[in-house]
Formats: structure tokens, C-alpha cells, sequence
């Protein structure tokens, strides 16, 4: 029953060798994860105090946060809808649509943190640099997203309203995005929800928000007031998670279903 | 009835016309055709046979690879000719090219795009005329009172109607229909048939429909072409045609 092919062999080997290469090299070592979890009791011990002093500063700094995410999400779409449509291979040549694609895939190649890093080299400290990290890595990711479900739609309406006069912009303006647009929806509500979690993080660059708390007092080992920020980020992304559900249920997906 | 005298009057003539989806099997091979101006031309044939590329070609969806292709009396060298008379060529095609998004007056608004200014037109804001006429002819095909109703929430029928009307806001010379009627049932088919029939002797426009039903192709063509083999195997006037015949035609193990 299981003839191994000699060729799935060798394919097996590389594989265990790079587990054994990568584990050697990470330094795995299951005793020191037993061994050390004695230290966790301490640590344990301080993130269950959180520090609510520190409450107010910490609902500010994530809505600050929010604030970032909001701003670059919609500044991400405002691009991410162009460049989707311009990146899609059933309304533009290869010379169109291939370069557009690979812009696109150059921006995704960079995490947000390091877009962050660049833009508070540019604009300084603060959250205006985190917006624009958020714009750009939205841009990137969004617009894959786009193309992806424009070149799904249906054909025909295009075919048929182009047939009877209508010029290429009309018809991605009243053809392409209608039918596309339950799915765009859902991306960019998607996008936000991504973008609430990932821009609690641009502080650590010096982006705004509430990363630069949970930064700076991870750097001096205050356990307890790092959790106080953890919690609030927690809470609101819960809470993000749950409201965008909320509209994906009641407007996005009748609008899937009957499109 | 001979009309091969009436040149200046053809809406449109195929010579000779070649075409094809892909380029390995030819679906029109050597068709030739001539459509008076004003008149009604339906084309039947069994499925598969190429009545739908025969449309296509004269809207420029597919161009031909061999023959010669007049429209409105212009002769068509490349498919970019076609694009700029597209505004006059009407066409509804068999699945309708409805925006199920959208509501029923915008996608009859659709329509009255290749007569709006861009700008405008991208902004959402159609003439006031369109918009007048866009209502008339929703009430025309009775559907006043679903003009703001979401297209995917219609029955068949009323899209079909739909259709008609985004048609209708055109103002095509030259209206191509594909199988217009096919899902409807006997009272429906023949009251949006008469609908068109009406527009059509108002308008004077011109129209190429495929159809099944032959009783429908009787009554509301003035000419039928059987398309067989790639070509139109053999063309009658309405009224003098034996149903019979066509029905043995037409029918597929006759292909």
C-alpha cells in the first residue's frame, strides 16, 4: 500500500533536515521551557494586578490607536479601489495589469512596523506617521484582495453594457463596482478590524497609540502596567470584532447572497 | 417578395462573414445576410448553431475573421468601427446583462450611458430627459412601480422587462435580442412581444431576434432566416412560411 516514490523520499529528507537545522539553530530546548516556568509564577503574580491608575492614560492611548487605524484604513481605500481595478486582468492588458501587480506585491513585501519606521523617519514621531504606515500596507494588501474578487465577477453585464456604448471608465463605475462591491465591503471592514490589531504595535516605532505604553514599560519590566494596556487592547478589539460581525451580518452578506 | 433591390436601405449586410469564439472551429462559415431598415429579422436554428455570434458580430463582440460587414450602411474594416456606432445597436442578451445590485431605474439608466457626458455620467447625475424617458419606459413595460426595486428581487419576467426598457432609453436604430421570451409563458411572452412589436413600428427601428418559438417568429417577424451549417440555409417572409418545414429543420438531428 504505501510504495514510497523515491522522489517524495528525497523531498522527505530535506525536510527533516531543515526541522533539525532549525531547531538546533532557534536553540529549541523543551527542558529550558519546563525549567523556566517557575519564573512565571512571578510574572504571573504582577499581570494579575493590573495597574488601573494607569486606566485612563491607557483608553486615550488606544483610542488614539483607533484613530490611526480608522484614518489609514480609509486613506488605504481611497488608493486600494484605483489600484484593484487597474491591477485586474479582465479589464486591462498584461502591460497594464502586471506592473500594477507588481507595485502591489513590492508594497506587501514590508510589514507595517517597518513602513512605520520609514514614515517616522519622513513626518517624526507620532501618530500622523502611523497613519500613513497604515494607508500604505492597506493599500498593498487591499488591492490584492480587490482584483482578486473584481476578476470573479460576472462577465456578462460587462460584455453587455460595453456592447451597447458604454466607455471603459462607465463601465467600471457602474458595472464592475456594483458587482463587486458586497466583497469590497467585506474586505475593508476586514482591513479595519487588521488594521485596529496591527497599529496597536506602531508605538513601538514611535508611531502613536498604545504601543508606545506597552513599549516602554516592557523596557523597565513593569508587568502590571503593560497588562493594564493589554487589557484595554483586548477589550476593544473584542468589541471591534464584534460590531463588524454585526454589520457583515445584517448588510454584507444579504448582499453576497443575492448578488 | 424579392428585396434585393432595396440596397440603400439595408441596415445591415453580411457577405461571406467567417467567425468564431476561438480560432479552431469557425461557428459562421461563408454567412451571408441582408436586413431591410425597419424591418423585423428573426433568426432560428438549433442550439449551438451560432445565432448568438451572428448578433455578436454585428455589435462587435466578436469580429469576423473573413468577409465583408456592413452596418447603417457603413462598411466595417476593423472591430473599432463598430465601437463608435454601438450608441445606435441595442442589445439585450439572453442572460440580459442586468446589474442585480443595482435598481431597477439605474440599470435601465445604464442605457443612456454612451449619450452622457462622462463627468457626469460618473457622478451619477443622468440629463433630466434620460431620467423622464427612463420612467416612461418603465411604465411602458409596466414596471412603474418597481423603479427603485433591487434587480435580483424581480421575477423572470420582470426582468426581461427590465431589459426592454434600458433598451427602449437608448434610442438604438438597430435592436439585437437573444432569445427575448424564452423563459416566459404563453401570455407573458406574447404581451412583451407585442410591447416591442409597438415600440419598434413607432420607432422605425430595425430588429434581429433569435427565437424558438416559431408561432412568435410567425407573428412578430416580418422575415425568418434558418441558420444551418454556419449560414443562413434558407430565409422566408412570415407569412408565407409553412410551419412544418421550419420545425423539421430546425430540428437538431437535422444539424
Amino acid at each position: 500500500m504505501f510504495k514510497m516514490n523515491p522522489k517524495h523520499n528525497l523531498f522527505f529528507s530535506i525536510f527533516l533536515v531543515f526541522l533539525l537545522i532549525s531547531s538546533i539553530n532557534t536553540n529549541f530546548d523543551l527542558m529550558r521551557l519546563f525549567s523556566g516556568s517557575s519564573n512565571l509564577f512571578l510574572f504571573f503574580e504582577e499581570i494579575t494586578n493590573p495597574d488601573l491608575n494607569l486606566l485612563r492614560v491607557a483608553i486615550s492611548s488606544m483610542f488614539e490607536t483607533l484613530q490611526i487605524a480608522f484614518l489609514g484604513t480609509f486613506i488605504g481605500i481611497l488608493f486600494s479601489i484605483p489600484f484593484g481595478l487597474v491591477a485586474s486582468r479582465n479589464l486591462f492588458t498584461k502591460r497594464v495589469s502586471l506592473p500594477g501587480r507588481s507595485f502591489l506585491s513590492i508594497i506587501r513585501t514590508i510589514p507595517s512596523l517597518l513602513w512605520a519606521v520609514f514614515f517616522v523617519i519622513i513626518v517624526g514621531l507620532g501618530p500622523f506617521a502611523g497613519v500613513l504606515a497604515t494607508a500604505v500596507y492597506s493599500l498593498g494588501f487591499m488591492s490584492k484582495l480587490h482584483y482578486e474578487s473584481i476578476e470573479s465577477i460576472d462577465p456578462e453585464p460587462y460584455e453587455s453594457i460595453s456592447a451597447i456604448g458604454a466607455s471603459k471608465i462607465q463601465l467600471m463605475r457602474f458595472v464592475v463596482l456594483p458587482q463587486a462591491a458586497p466583497n469590497l465591503l467585506s474586505q475593508i471592514l476586514y482591513m479595519f478590524e487588521y488594521n485596529v490589531r496591527a497599529s496597536t504595535i506602531l508605538g513601538f516605532a514611535g508611531a502613536g497609540g498604545i504601543g508606545f505604553y506597552i513599549m516602554g514599560y516592557l523596557q523597565i519590566l513593569a508587568y502590571s502596567k503593560v497588562m493594564t494596556f493589554l487589557l484595554v487592547v483586548l477589550i476593544t478589539v473584542l468589541l471591534i470584532d464584534f460590531i463588524s460581525m454585526k454589520i457583515r451580518d445584517h448588510y454584507i452578506v444579504p448582499m453576497l447572497k443575492s448578488s | 417578395m424579392n428585396s434585393d433591390n432595396h440596397s440603400s436601405e439595408l441596415d445591415v449586410k453580411l457577405e461571406n462573414i467567417w467567425a468564431s469564439y476561438n480560432s479552431f472551429e469557425p461557428i459562421l462559415q461563408n454567412c451571408s445576410l441582408k436586413i431591410n431598415k425597419g424591418s423585423s429579422y428573426v433568426l432560428m436554428g438549433p442550439s449551438g448553431i451560432g445565432k448568438t455570434t451572428l448578433l455578436k458580430v454585428l455589435n462587435g463582440l466578436i469580429s469576423p475573421s473573413k468577409g465583408n460587414l456592413e452596418v447603417f450602411s457603413q462598411l466595417i474594416n476593423n472591430p473599432k468601427d463598430l465601437v463608435s456606432l454601438r450608441n445606435r445597436i441595442g442589445y439585450i442578451p439572453q442572460n440580459l446583462g442586468l446589474i442585480n445590485n443595482l435598481g431597477v431605474l439605474e440599470n435601465v439608466l445604464l442605457g443612456a450611458l454612451s449619450s452622457t457626458n462622462l463627468l457626469r455620467s460618473l457622478s451619477g447625475k443622468f440629463r433630466d430627459e434620460d431620467l423622464i424617458e427612463a420612467k416612461e419606459s418603465l411604465k411602458l413595460v409596466g414596471l412603474e412601480d418597481k423603479v427603485n426595486r433591487r434587480c435580483y428581487a424581480l421575477s423572470g419576467g420582470e426582468k426581461q422587462r427590465v431589459a426592454i426598457a434600458r433598451a427602449l432609453v437608448q434610442k438604438p436604430k438597430l435592436l439585437l435580442a437573444d432569445e427575448l421570451v424564452a423563459e416566459l409563458d404563453y401570455v407573458t411572452s406574447r404581451e412583451i412581444m407585442s410591447l416591442l412589436h409597438d415600440v419598434r413600428k413607432r420607432l422605425g427601428l430595425t430588429t434581429i431576434m433569435v427565437h424558438h418559438d416559431i408561432d412568435i417568429a410567425k407573428n412578430f417577424g416580418d422575415k425568418i432566416g434558418l441558420l444551418k451549417h454556419g449560414m443562413i440555409h434558407a430565409e422566408m417572409d412570415s407569412n408565407e412560411i409553412d410551419v412544418d418545414i421550419i420545425k423539421n429543420m430546425i430540428s437538431s438531428d437535422n444539424v
